[in-house]
């Protein structure tokens, strides 16, 4: 129990680091400690493996890429905060949100599993099912990933352009 | 924790995103927010596989699979975002309104 609260704790205080901070570098640290405070879910989960490759590509590729993103695209003034009456619309959203989906899961009631089984928690388990029953779908998304691969450079690179006012704009 | 404080964990987390995305103008930390929207959605699964699913694999694997989306979608986002800076030496969501009616 005060495993799962220092937890919580961690993650909702990552995230609101990460919501509220108006240096994006430390918004982007604030995303790491969420992160990691949610793979330690996954891990009280029972859910090791998933765990660590919620560590392996969440914090170690997707924050790392975003810190690479940050340094391309500084644009080294501090920014403008937002205006009060768009961060207020924001809060009213998301907090109605809240209220609407917590009357929902507070009214709702979870069946707990049929069977008496104990089931299998092993990372075997898990392989045979991607092999098997969900081969298509893990084909399918390493088909996906190398599509974005590929056009992602395509985005990114730089081509150069025959119209004047385009390579006018360029920083080169 | 029950099932109930799992999930409510994960709506304040979707709910914490959902506010990054829509009240910041930075593109890159929109970026931050959905992916703390996703992360929400994956402890979700995690939760009800652990206690309400009969199954143990198919929570897992279906988080596996968000966790190789957000990659590619993280990919195609930070290039679009390059891009743009490249293009206006800024990255402010609010300028980019050539499309606007």
């Amino acid at each position: 129990m005060i495993a799962e609260g220092l937890v919580v704790f961690l993650t909702l205080f990552g995230a609101i680091l990460a919501v509220t901070q108006r240096n994006i570098v430390r918004a982007l640290f604030g995303l790491g400690v969420a992160l990691g405070g949610v793979a330690l879910a996954f891990l009280l989960l029972n859910c090791p493996f998933v765990a660590a490759m919620e560590v392996l590509i969440y914090i170690g590729g997707i924050t790392v890429a975003l810190a690479f993103g940050v340094m391309l695209s500084s644009t080294g003034r501090i920014e403008p905060p937002e205006g009060a009456g768009r961060r207020a619309l924001a809060a009213v959203t998301a907090v109605a949100l809240f209220v609407a989906l917590a009357v929902v899961i507070w009214t709702a009631d979870f069946a707990q599993p049929a069977s008496t089984v104990e089931p299998d928690w092993s990372v075997g388990y898990l392989g045979r099912f991607l092999l098997d029953r969900f081969n298509v779908v893990f084909e399918l998304l390493s088909v996906v990933l190398l599509v974005a691969i590929i056009g992602a450079i395509a985005i990114a690179a730089r081509y150069d352009s025959p119209d004047p006012t385009a390579s006018e704009e360029d920083e080169s | 924790m029950t099932v109930h404080g799992w999930v409510f964990f994960s709506l304040m987390l979707f709910a914490l995103g959902l506010y990054a995305v829509l009240s910041r103008r930075n593109l890159i930390a929109i970026l931050i927010g959905i992916e703390l929207m996703l992360n929400a959605a994956s402890i979700n699964f995690i939760a009800f596989n652990r206690f309400v699913a009969d199954d143990a694999a198919i929570g897992r694997i279906i988080v596996l699979f968000i966790i190789g989306l957000a990659a590619a979608e993280v990919a195609i986002a930070l290039s679009i975002v390059l891009n743009v800076y490249r293009q206006r030496h800024e990255i402010d969501a609010e300028a980019l309104d050539e499309l606007k009616g």
